[in-house]
């Protein structure tokens, strides 16, 4: 804040204050970090001394299997990933869309909906796509189904959000149109709403897709289905380089997917 | 639409031709519907094909059932004597957060003038801009899995594993900031003869700070979604006792731990968001007041760009 100012000359304009905003944030900033430090005991040199030990899991790296993709178990928990994938996007997208109409002005019929809706969103979304996955296997047991269904929710926090932020955004001019036509309520949404909205929507579902594809790595750590089964089999089994074989060839793929998605959002959008 | 109404020809003409001749002069065409059919098909032979997993469908139908129970266990009867352990690793889980997004933001920084392609070669700039993409596409999780061997069970391991995840992230606004920059402040600092620590104080920091501050927030936000859930393999924080006794089905103490992981990220939510609306739209700005309740309150460029970009590094983005 003190810059080189030996001696003020009558041409140089008075240096602002520091903002009292700018200067708050900086001692929450220190606060913050100083305060987490000491509660979770992070330490630079336990770090640097821990990257220096030999341990299995960069061991583990350094031997890599890639051939773990011949296992016919690994094979068919990758097919079972993108399957959960799939379904969780398409559940979870159809069922967004509803969903992120009644959370607006245009889209819900009266307050209480709105709210009500509203307030089921934000619950989806303040609970993570693992949590759902241990929510449901304690319901419906171990296996595929806990896996989907905790996709489906995730998949409708996620496009419910982005699109309900669309909707905000969107031309009042065609709703007017709808309603001096005195088109019924559905009838308005379907030809004045959702076509404007139908582009960012369809790219939400491919991203939504993606991230589906990534979530559905982890849904098998706690035993819902899919590739993470087979992580947590060799990890619990200390096979580091099968692991790791998994993780590689599975992110091949994702970002394979990603990129395709990337190209055919690029287009819609 | 009102515009080429005639008069109806023929009084003795019979009803459907009238009525089909009215619809030809007045109705637009409908669009060609071919593009819509074909998503349709490829949508539902997905879901076909997704459906066809082994899946025990016979479960499904005591979900229902199941979480209405479950749903009663958990808040009929809370374990109130578990509430102070849970508050402090909630707020393990946020210090988690916080550390990891500090580390990554450090890391970014250098390494996004390596991404940059109006600093560095191209093929340096794509390099690593890939390894941008890798880290993006991993999640927390999964580090904090191949990090426990090395940092042990433990915040450790899950703070690196948050930090390494996010500089992918905060590394890709990074090089789009600078690349962004704009020369003008730049070359009024270079015309006051300022020295190079000066120009950087007074000409690009300034341009930069706001923007990066705002989403390193954003990221923030995101961390402690993946914080809460990290302890799940034994990486720290929250998780740990959530699984814990969700797996066990303690009920009445997970429905609390539940409870305090929605509360305090709709908190730490409700705070960032207004720091983030300040920063962007500064002391007088009113940010964005359509009081909509949104936690996302940016302003409307950088929503859209947070929104249509593949922002999240996996556990709940959004």
């Amino acid at each position: 804040m003190s810059a080189t100012a030996p001696s003020r000359r009558v041409a140089r304009p008075d240096e602002p204050p520091p903002s009292r905003f700018g200067v708050a944030m900086g001692v929450l900033f220190v606060v913050m970090t100083a305060l987490s430090v000491v509660s979770t005991g992070f330490s630079l040199d336990g770090i640097i001394e821990d990257l220096g030990r030999r341990n299995d899991s960069i061991s583990g790296l350094l031997n890599i299997d890639l051939s773990v993709i011949t296992s016919t178990r690994t094979l068919t928990a990758f097919v079972e990933t993108l399957q959960m994938a799939v379904v969780g996007t398409i559940i979870g997208g159809a069922a967004a869309l509803p969903l992120a109409l009644a959370s607006t002005e245009v889209g819900a019929r009266t307050t209480t909906v709105r709210w009500l809706v509203r307030a089921f969103n934000n619950v989806v979304r303040a609970i993570p796509d693992i949590l759902w996955a241990l929510l449901f296997v304690a319901m419906v047991g171990i296996g595929v189904l806990p896996g989907l269904l905790a996709l489906v929710f995730f998949s409708i926090a996620v496009t419910t959000k982005l699109t309900s932020d669309v909707l905000d955004g969107i031309d009042l001019g065609p709703v007017e149109a709808a309603d001096a036509t005195g088109a019924a309520h559905v009838a308005k949404l379907r030809t004045a709403v959702v076509p404007q909205i139908l582009p960012a929507y369809s790219s939400f579902l491919l991203y939504n897709f993606e991230l589906n594809l990534r979530a559905s790595a982890v849904l098998g750590l706690v035993g819902a289905g899919g590739i993470g089964t087979r992580i947590e089999f060799y990890r619990s089994a200390g096979r580091w380089p099968e692991v790791w074989g998994i993780i590689v060839l599975f992110f091949a793929i994702t970002f394979v997917v990603e990129r395709l998605s990337i190209m055919f959002r690029r287009r819609l959008v | 639409m009102s515009s080429t109404r005639q008069q109806p020809p023929d009084q003795s003409t019979d009803r459907t031709s009238d009525a089909e001749r009215v619809d030809e002069l007045l109705r637009p065409e409908k669009p060609t519907e071919v593009f819509r059919w074909v998503v349709t098909v490829v949508v539902l032979v997905l879901l076909a094909w997704g459906l066809s997993a082994d899946i025990k469908w016979s479960r499904l139908l005591e979900a229902p059932g199941e979480f209405a129970t479950i749903v009663r266990l958990m808040f009929r009867d809370p374990d109130w004597s578990a509430l102070p352990g849970l508050l402090s690793a909630m707020w393990e889980s946020i210090a988690m957060a916080w550390l990891g997004t500090v580390i990554a933001t450090i890391f970014a920084i250098p390494l996004a003038f390596l991404a940059a392609e109006n600093l560095v070669p191209g093929w340096v700039a794509f390099l690593t801009r890939q390894v941008f993409n890798v880290l993006r596409a991993v999640p927390e999780i999964i580090l904090a899995v191949v990090f426990i061997p090395i940092f042990g069970l433990g915040p450790q391991a899950g703070i690196m594993a948050l930090g390494v995840g996010s500089i992918g992230t905060l590394g890709k606004l990074c090089y789009e900031i600078i690349e962004g920059l704009d020369d003008g402040p730049i070359e009024a600092a270079d015309a006051t003869g300022a020295t190079g620590v000066q120009r950087l104080r007074w000409a690009v920091v300034p341009q930069v700070l706001p923007e990066l501050a705002s989403f390193a927030m954003y990221r923030f936000e995101v961390n402690i979604r993946a914080s809460a859930v990290l302890g799940v393999v034994g990486a720290g924080g929250i998780g740990g006792l959530l699984a814990q006794y969700i797996q066990f089905k303690v009920w009445e103490r997970a429905g609390l731990a539940l409870v305090v992981v929605v509360l305090a990220t709709i908190l730490v939510d409700a705070i960032s968001g207004r720091i983030r609306r300040r920063i962007i739209a500064g002391p007088d700005g009113t940010g964005d007041v359509d009081g909509d309740g949104l936690p996302d309150d940016l302003d409307p460029d950088e929503r859209a760009r947070l929104t249509t970009d593949p922002v999240g590094g996996g556990a709940g983005l959004s």
